[in-house]
Formats: C-alpha cells, structure tokens, sequence
C-alpha cells in the first residue's frame, strides 16, 4: 500500500464520518441553527469526497453554490423567521417517528443490497482528471445545451418567481377598476386569512 | 492522479450515499420546521450527485457526463431552494409559523 | 446548422460537425420570445402591462401553435444531439400544452387583476411552464427531462403561491414545493442508478438497450423510483395527495392549467419513459400502472362525490380522469395510444371549460360552494349552459366530445382484454355522471325561492371590464368544440391515429407486443 492510498483512504473514512454524522445531526438536533452550519458541514464534505473523485470543477462549484448560496440563503431565512414558537405536542409523535425510521432503515436495506449486489461495469476507462473541466465546458455546448439553456429560463424564473413572492407590497387596487383588491377569490367555508381583508358583503360568508 | 482512486471500491460512495439519501427521506418525513423539510431535500439531492459523481469517476472516467449531470442537479437545488424559501417567507407572513403540523387550512 | 468542437485534452469526444437541428424547438423559441417580451413590457409600469400582455402572449403561443402544426409529419430527425425529438406524439402533445396555456391565459386576465397581483410576472412565469411541459413532451434524454421538468415544476409552484396575501394560496405552494422537489430527488436517485447501469450514457436509447441485458433488483428499482415521479405528475392514486389541496389553494386559473397542460405534459413523459424505456419490463410496469388506474378512477371519481367546493370537487374528478387515460396507456395497442391523446384533446376543453364558468361564476359572486349555484339558470343562462355541457362531457353523456373519447378509451381497453379496467371504468363513470348531474340539478331545477343567497344578489351581466371578453371567447370557444366536437369528432380520431403512426418509438413497442402476441397464439 502506497502512501497516496493510504491518505486517500484517511480522506475517505474522514469525510465519511462528517457527512453521516452532520446529516443526522441536521435532521435530529432541535435548534434549527445548529442543522443550519451543520448542513453546511455536510456540503463541504461532500466536495471533500469530489475531490477525492478527480473532479475539482463541481467540488468548486459544490462550494460556491451550495456553502456560498443555498446554506446562507437557508441561515438567512432561519434568522428571518425565528420568532420563539413553541410547538405543539402532538400524541403518537414518537411512534410516528420510530416508525419512520423502520421504513426509511428498509429502504436503506434495499438500497444497499442493490448497491452491493449490481454488477457494477468496473473498473471503467481510466479517469481524465485535470481535463475533465475542458471536457464539462464542452458537453455544455454540445450535447447538452439544450438543456443548458433550458437552465437559464429556468434560472431567470426562479429569481423572477422569488421577488415577486417575497416582496412585500402588492397593489391595493385592481388597476383597471380601482376597486379594492380580492384576494380571498379562492373560496370556501372557512374565512378567508388574508393580512389586510378587504371590505367584503358579510352576509355571502355567513351562507353554508 | 487518476488511477490512484480505485483503491476505493465504488460500491463505498454508493452505500454513503444511500445512507445520506436515507437521512434525507427521515428528515423530510419527521421535520415539523418547514426549512429543516428544505434541508432534508438538499441532503437527498446531495446524495444523488455523490452517485453520479461516483459512477462518472468509475464507470464513465472519459465522458465524465455525470459530472454534468450533477452539475445541473446543484444548478435546480439552488433554484429551488430560492423559491422554497421566497415562498416560506410570504406564508410566514401571513402565518407567522413555520411548524409544518400548523399548515392545516388546506385538508392534506 | 452545424457545431463544431474544438477538441481540447486527451480524451475529448469527436463530436464534429454534428446535426443541432434547432428547427424542432421553433415553436417553444416563440413561447420564449413572447415571455422576454412580457418580461421587458412589465418595466414599462402595471397599466402598460395590463394593455400589452395579453396581445404579446395570444401571439407567442398562437405562432407556437401554427408551427406546431407545420412540424406534423415532417421528416424525424433528432435535435440539439438527442436531446430532443419532434415525432408526432410529441407535437400531439405540446399541442395540448400550448392550447391549454392560450386558453388559462384567456380565463385569467380578470382574475388577476382583481386579486392586484402583477399581470406581467403572472404570464411570464406561466409561460416558463408551458415551456418547461413543453420541452418534456419531447425531451429525449434523462438531463433534458429533469431540466423540463424542473422548469415546469419551478414555475407551478410559483405560479400557486402567487395570490400571497392569501394563506391558503402559500399554503398550497409550500407543499406543492416539499412534495414536488422530493419527487424530483426520487427520480434522479432513479435516473443515476440508470446512468451507472447504462455505463455512462444518459439518452434513453442507450437506458432502454441496457435495460434488456441487465440485473433485476437495480432495474426494478430505478422503474419503481421513475414510475413515482410520473404518478406524481399525473397525480395518479396513491400519489395524489398534494391534488386537492394545491387544487384548492392555488388561483382557479392556475389550477387550470395544472389540470390539463401539467398533466398532459406527465403522460407524455410517461409514454417516453414506460413505452420507449422500460419496454423489456412492460409486463411489470403495466401491472404496477393498472393499480393505479383502478385506485385512481375509484378514489378520484367517489370522494369527489362527498365535495362541497366546486374546485376540490373538479380536483378529485381530474384524478379520476387520469385514471380513464390510463386504460389507454396500460393497452399498449395503436387504439391504446390514439385514444389518450383523443382523450387529452377533448379534456382539455370541456376541463377549460367548465373551470371558464366558475371562474366566472366565482369574479361575479366571489364563491366558490356547489350549494351557491342553487338556481343560477334565472340569473345567468350563459355559465349555466355551459357548465352544464361540460360537465355533462366530463361525464361521458352522448353525444359530447367527452363521450366519444371515453368509449374509444373503454373500446380500446376491452380489444386489449383489460376487462378490469374497463369494468371498474364503466362503473366509476356512472358515480362521476351522479354528481356532475348532481351539480347540474342544482344550478337548473331550482325555484326561484329555493335559489342561493349568493345567486339572489347576482350582480348585473356586464363584460365590459378589461379581460371579461376574452375570458368570454374562451368559455364559448370551450362549449362549442365540447358541444359540437362530438358529432364533427371524425377528424379528431384520424388527428389521434395519424400522431400515433406517425411516431416511430410507439410503432416499435406495438410491434413489438403484436409479434409476441403471435408467437403466444
């Protein structure tokens, strides 16, 4: 065994570890903030292990978008929603969660057993290693572009999508009438909850 | 050094991801906090590209098109993880929880 | 066109000089610069917007539609590398899409005027979702299904949550969201299980040769993984559940479209996965859909008869409904086929339709409940006599567009020996005719004393507003094709069968399954 195998295999039982342990602790630990720098763990795990895979373009991209995007974007919403709640107890919630685990350890049974017992076709061609950038650049452009640009449709839309939802004003008036804006169109029998309730004829909602 | 990482069999970045997609399946089941349910979901998109990245090193070193692959996969997991949360912020408002068991105008 | 690669490193592809084919993606190029458009108009301030939309989007997808309409049997050539094919199956279906956003638009101008929500984002981000579901009808390869599908998805969630000042509208696209994107992490943990099965390919072609010769625990898996993600999006029982209330809580007009242009997307997806993939398990994947059918057309078809709200209501019949095209699918034979996509064409009007009238219904009286119809034939003939007739065709009553697809679907279903299916069809059909009829009883034979409160305050006909005409255009447009394409339905059949023969994956699977009928026989 040479010593680059060795380290390699150090690395691996490493971030093994860190990933496993940070994910159960992101989806076990009750403060929300602790799941959130843990989770931040996870993802730079998992671009310790894309290294240890040939691939540093999507470790950095791993990085960049999942440590530098989504987990201060999930911190950012976590600080912005964290008034003190505390939640109700509900009856049979430990029952409901062991028995969770009984299927979710099933499906990790199944799992493994199709891991482990799929011929799998290696060892494959040998990896690229540095070129594999060139090569992602240029799968982009050629076989996959269409979805690459499909991607950025998808992109613009999700940001569009995202202020239009989270920004606070809306117009208090139907442009073309000026009457006072209804949101409560989608209607039933529970009163509508809506933050400002416009003037509505009481005597509709007290119909069944 | 490309030959060097084949002392790892593939079958161990399968197992760990199985074990993460897992985690990811519990946590989306047993979250009551509507971001620890976005959390679980990014904790299984992580798994899948721990799968594509493996088989794309070990089965498709020249092609790498798991690689590409997962690199759409972190592109939609970042979209979606804006509009999750856009969306959680704007029921926030009107709800002010974030407790998934209180969500309940709706019949599930 | 042509792309040339430069090769760069060792082991680069030769991809040279290579067909790109971007004539296939015309029509959504059209859908795109009409979404652009939409986008750049909004700057302009809400009062341009509210004026200039609505022309933009009526060109984009009706230029979309004329384009269409001239791919149809053009000679078939894979486009963007095999990423995506533009066979008539495929044009059937973004056909459908595309009518079925023109048609939601038409009924949501109105709606979301008054709701003071912006008109331009509105139609910009439904337009993302016709082109995401536009894109999945055609898209040939595992990357370019996700993205379509992701972009579809994205913009429904959007789109449902975007009444914000309403909790229940939030409500809806949250869960909308947390099951969506875990459907999505489903499929893919399937569609990498595929990758490494296929030895590092990701067109179906290649998934669908490497299915024939491999191991039964992972391919059973990867079907069972994909086979969720389809039910999911076809909102097929048992993985429904997000139906009703994303039904329920999202803006009628969205509903809308989810409940025709979303769906026909998912079964356009499901043929191209099931037929042109998962062909060497079709014995066992059509076992696993004939579950579904049957618990979709029960489930969807008697709680929809306990429903007080008429959206939940046509929300359990659309699962229903997805049962009924089902039938179609589990077939397998060229009527099989024909009918789903005659099937998807005729529930695109008559669900338009009927969702034209309590949209309607709902801007003049802001109620929803079945029971607020009581009497509504005195006060407004128009929403009465259409609801009336597309009920009636959803419903499966002669002689309605809705009949004539149901009973090629139930026709198709008994040459292919499925008398299960068509059985438990029959059956749920009659308990759906019991509570459409029930509806229509209410609005028709009531007196005028026993009429509704709501529908005794019924305000005055105008369609003067901004956005009333069109949504006018499409509640006639949808009771006419309802009411008249049933006894014209001749060159809807031939439409149907001409898609499906001229569709080489399909005429390849019923090729299949004929010669090993022979050699059965």
């Amino acid at each position: 065994m040479t010593i680059a195998s060795v380290t390699q295999l150090i690395c691996f039982v490493a971030l093994s570890l860190t990933l496993v342990l940070g994910a159960l602790g992101v989806v076990l630990l009750p403060n929300i903030v602790y799941s959130a720098f843990l989770l931040a763990g996870v993802f730079l795990s998992v671009a310790g292990l894309y290294l240890l895979l040939n691939a540093s373009f999507v470790a950095a991209a791993q990085v960049l978008v999942y440590v530098g995007a989504v987990n201060v974007l999930i911190l950012f919403a976590i600080m912005l929603v964290n008034k003190k709640e505390a939640m109700a107890e509900i009856p049979g919630l430990l029952l409901r969660r062991v028995l969770s685990g009984a299927v979710c350890l099933g499906l990790f049974l199944l799992l493994l057993r199709v891991d482990l017992t799929t011929p799998w076709a290696v060892p494959g061609p040998t990896p690229l290693g540095e070129d594999a950038t060139t090569l992602i650049g240029i799968h982009l452009f050629s076989d996959y572009l269409l979805p690459f640009e499909l991607a950025s449709v998808l992109l613009l839309m999700a940001m569009i999508g995202a202020i239009v939802l989270a920004r606070r004003d809306v117009y208090s008036s139907d442009v073309i009438t000026g009457e006072a804006a209804d949101q409560g169109l989608i209607e039933k029998e529970r009163t509508p909850l809506l933050l400002e309730s416009p003037p509505r004829d009481t005597t509709l909602l007290e119909k069944v | 050094m490309p030959a060097s990482s084949i002392d790892i069999p593939l079958e161990a970045y399968l197992v760990l991801a199985a074990i993460l997609f897992c985690t990811g399946v519990w946590g989306l089941i047993n979250s009551r906090n509507a971001v620890r349910v976005l959390m679980s979901i990014e904790l299984m998109l992580n798994a899948v590209n721990i799968n594509l990245m493996a088989f794309s090193s070990y089965i498709d070193g020249q092609q790498i098109r798991g690689q590409v692959f997962a690199i759409f996969v972190i592109t939609v997991a970042a979209a979606e993880a804006a509009v999750g949360l856009a969306i959680l912020l704007s029921l926030y408002r009107n709800r002010e929880t974030v407790d998934m068991e209180r969500f309940n105008l709706l019949r599930w | 066109m042509t792309v040339f690669c430069t090769l760069a490193g060792g082991g680069a592809p030769a991809i040279t000089a290579l067909q790109l084919n971007a004539g296939a993606i015309a029509p959504e190029s059209a859908v795109l610069v009409a979404l652009l458009a939409c986008l750049l108009v909004d700057l302009a301030g809400e009062e341009a917007a509210s004026r200039w939309v609505p022309p933009i989007c009526y060109g984009g997808l009706g230029t979309a539609l004329v384009l269409l309409a001239l791919q149809w049997n053009a000679p078939l050539e894979p486009s963007f590398l095999g990423s995506f094919l533009a066979d008539n199956l495929a044009i059937a279906f973004r056909g459908v899409v595309a009518a079925s956003t023109l048609l939601s638009l038409l009924i949501s101008w109105r709606y979301v005027e008054r709701s003071g929500t912006p008109v331009g984002e509105y139609a910009a981000i439904l337009l993302a979702a016709t082109l995401g579901a536009m894109f999945l009808c055609g898209a040939t390869d595992l990357v370019s299904i996700f993205i379509s599908l992701e972009t579809l998805s994205v913009s429904s969630y959007l789109l449902s949550g975007y009444m914000k000042r309403d909790a229940r509208s939030g409500e809806a696209a949250l869960k909308y969201l947390l099951v969506g994107s875990a459907a999505a992490a489903v499929f893919l943990y399937g569609a990498s299980l595929l990758y490494g099965l296929t030895g590092g390919e990701t067109s179906l072609e290649a998934v669908g040769v490497a299915l024939q010769t491999s191991a039964t625990p992972v391919t059973a898996l990867a079907l069972v993984f994909v086979l969720a993600t389809v039910a999911f999006k076809i909102a097929a029982v048992p993985f429904h559940q997000w139906t009703p209330d994303v039904y329920e809580g999202s803006p009628t007009p969205v509903v809308a479209f989810l409940s025709v242009g979303s769906k026909a997307a998912g079964f356009a997806l499901a043929l191209r996965l099931l037929v042109g993939c998962f062909e060497s398990f079709d014995a066992q994947w059509k076992v696993l859909f004939t579950v579904l059918a049957v618990l979709s057309m029960t489930l969807g078809n008697v709680v929809a008869l306990a429903q007080t709200s008429m959206k939940r209501m046509l929300a359990y019949s659309s699962i229903g409904q997805a049962g009924f095209v089902m039938i179609g699918l589990v077939c397998g034979t060229e009527d099989g086929y024909a009918a789903m996509v005659l099937y998807m064409a005729a529930y695109l009007f008559m669900n338009l339709g009927a969702f034209a009238c309590i949209i309607l219904f709902s801007l003049r009286t802001g109620s929803d409940r079945i029971s607020d119809y009581a009497g509504l034939y005195q006060k407004d003939p128009l929403i009465t006599l259409g609801l009336s007739l597309c009920l009636l065709s959803l419903g499966g009553i002669p002689p309605m567009l809705g009949f004539f697809g149901k009973i090629y679907l139930f026709f198709a279903g008994w040459a292919d020996q499925q008398y299960l299916l068509v059985v438990v069809g029959l059956i749920t059909s009659v308990v759906s005719i019991y509570y459409y009829i029930s509806v229509i009883k209410m609005m028709v034979v009531k007196e005028p004393q026993e009429a509704s409160d709501v529908v005794k305050a019924y305000p005055e006909i105008s369609w003067s507003l901004t956005g009333m005409q069109p949504l006018r255009a499409a509640l006639v447009g949808c009771v006419l094709v309802t009411a008249i394409g049933g006894i014209l339905s001749n060159p809807l059949f031939t439409w149907a069968n001409s898609a499906v023969a001229g569709t080489p994956m399909l005429q390849h699977a019923i090729a299949a399954s004929e010669s090993a009928v022979a050699a059965l026989g």
